[in-house]
């Protein structure tokens, strides 16, 4: 019965597609049309926090990890996506407040088209990494890069699921907003962002890799950082993870979206 | 029998008024620990059993004091509002102008907020294209359509906001106090398009408290109290009754 309605569901914001797109040209044009720099902005951000942590990573606190620089890049982008996401969910639905009112339609639409928008730059970000890597590291295109795109899909799935259950809580608690950025500023030292997962001890792998996040990046650091396939184990491991955080969450954020109109 | 274009059977409403909005949070905490509803909330009945349809072409109008649930009723039948009890059918694409601003984003263009809301209301990009020029020279807001909405006047805002939703054709529109916002020579156009809109078989639905406008434009009226129709008949009976009260 969860099946048909998902499928259902899926469907719905498939006929709205139009919509979606209309949504993720107007993020897109907000966003560079009103600074002069646009796109430099957007990167800057990112490659200053980045230049930071390596920096300091490699000179202060030296965390044995050879080019660093080229570790941190691998994952860090996809980190970012992924905390931009969420932070951008406990508003999105608020900030569509007024047409949510005016207009029946699937609201998860709204979340959808600010996560491809962020996911158009962040893909400008890994292809310029996966670029810069090939270069000054491999000195060739590795092999494994092939796999990156599943990966970034993979990505896009979790990220949503992780982002539903995130704006349907701010609709009704706008505690959510006060919480959030504690939660990714925990999450920033529990996923391997700066250091690598095989750092963790033995004993606490397995939880720590229950953190989904922690294995995406884990995959971004063995095909763009290492150049290496990871296993298949590893592949499932991630999919189920994104997967099922996706429909369980979006199944939630089903039933409680028709209230959203009455308290936005 | 002609075919109804909105029925509505049975159709309640209730909301939970919330004493303390900042705090639901911790009430929910108290529902949860305490297994009750916390004293915070309570209920209250906007709409209860309401009954009505309204034939394909029919023009009809709500009227009533403030609060007796008629913009209620509209976002129940325009879908925003799921019915907390009864049933809303509807058969053609369905229009809505229920507030003022109609859902327009403030930091967005005339054009950028009229794709988004066409999109929103099931358009394609070729036909809000092809509506385009019609919204445009309906609204006569020249140039400022390439404007962000914040700086629109009311004026304008209820002019592109009403040219949007009449020129995507709808089978029935909804409009809760549309045509007061705007001056003299925007309702007349207004009432002008509407008349052509109810000539080509549209149905409508709208909310007034200009009872002039209400006998002009509509068939029957509905007048509504405290979340329930007290009467429901011709419009100039409806009228007469409801003034003779007021």
């Amino acid at each position: 019965m969860i099946g048909a309605q998902m499928i259902g569901s899926l469907r719905s914001v498939y006929r709205y597609r139009e919509l979606l797109w209309a949504l993720v040209l107007r993020n897109l044009k907000v966003k560079y049309q009103s600074s002069l720099l646009g796109f430099f902005w957007t990167m800057l951000n990112p490659i200053l926090t980045a230049s930071v942590l390596i920096v300091v990573f490699t000179n202060v606190v030296k965390i044995q990890i050879p080019n660093y620089w080229a570790f941190l890049m691998s994952g860090y982008f996809a980190w970012n996506f992924m905390a931009q996401c969420l932070n951008a969910a406990t508003y999105t639905l608020g900030e569509h407040g007024p047409l949510a009112r005016s207009i029946a339609f699937p609201q998860e639409v709204l979340i959808i088209s600010t996560t491809i928008s962020r996911l158009i730059e962040f893909t400008v970000e890994l292809l310029l990494t996966m670029i810069v890597l090939a270069v000054a590291l491999h000195g060739r295109v590795p092999p494994s890069y092939a796999a990156v795109p599943l990966l970034v899909v993979l990505q896009f799935i979790l990220c949503l699921g992780l982002q539903l259950p995130v704006a349907a809580l701010s609709v009704f608690f706008k505690d959510v907003q006060h919480a959030l950025p504690i939660a990714i500023a925990t999450l920033f030292y529990v996923s391997p962002v700066f250091y690598a997962a095989d750092f963790v001890p033995d004993w606490m792998h397995e939880v720590y890799l229950l953190n989904p996040i922690a294995r995406l990046l884990t995959l971004y650091h063995e095909t763009i950082y290492k150049g290496m396939l990871p296993s298949v184990e590893e592949w499932g491991a991630a999919a189920a993870f994104s997967l099922l955080t996706f429909l369980v969450t979006y199944s939630i954020f089903n039933r409680y979206k028709h209230l959203f109109a009455e308290v936005l | 029998m002609e075919h109804a274009a909105v029925r509505c059977a049975a159709v309640s409403k209730r909301f939970r008024i919330y004493e303390q909005r900042a705090t639901s949070l911790r009430e929910t905490f108290i529902r949860i620990l305490l297994r009750k509803q916390a004293l915070l909330t309570r209920p209250y009945f906007a709409l209860s059993d309401i009954d009505f349809s309204v034939r394909q072409g029919e023009a009809v109008a709500l009227i009533g004091t403030n609060g007796s649930g008629k913009s209620t009723i509209l976002r129940v039948i325009a879908g925003i509002y799921p019915p907390s009890g009864g049933a809303v059918q509807l058969s053609g694409r369905l229009a809505a102008v229920l507030e003022l601003g109609a859902g327009f984003h403030p930091d967005l263009t005339g054009t950028e907020n009229v794709a988004i809301y066409g999109a929103a209301l099931g358009l394609t990009r070729r036909e809000i294209r092809a509506r385009f020029d019609d919204i445009l020279d309906f609204a006569d807001i020249g140039e400022f359509i390439g404007t962000p909405v914040k700086y629109y006047s009311s004026g304008m805002v209820a002019r592109l906001a009403f040219a949007v939703a009449i020129c995507v054709e709808p089978d029935i529109l909804l409009l809760d106090e549309v045509l007061s916002v705007g001056d003299e020579t925007f309702r007349d156009r207004c009432i002008e398009r509407l008349r052509l809109f109810h000539q080509r078989g549209g149905t409508m639905l709208l909310v007034s408290h200009d009872l002039e406008t209400v006998r002009e434009m509509c068939t029957r009226a509905i007048w509504m109290s405290q979340g329930g129709v007290r009467m429901d008949g011709e419009v100039n009976e409806v009228a007469d009754a409801y003034l003779a009260l007021a």
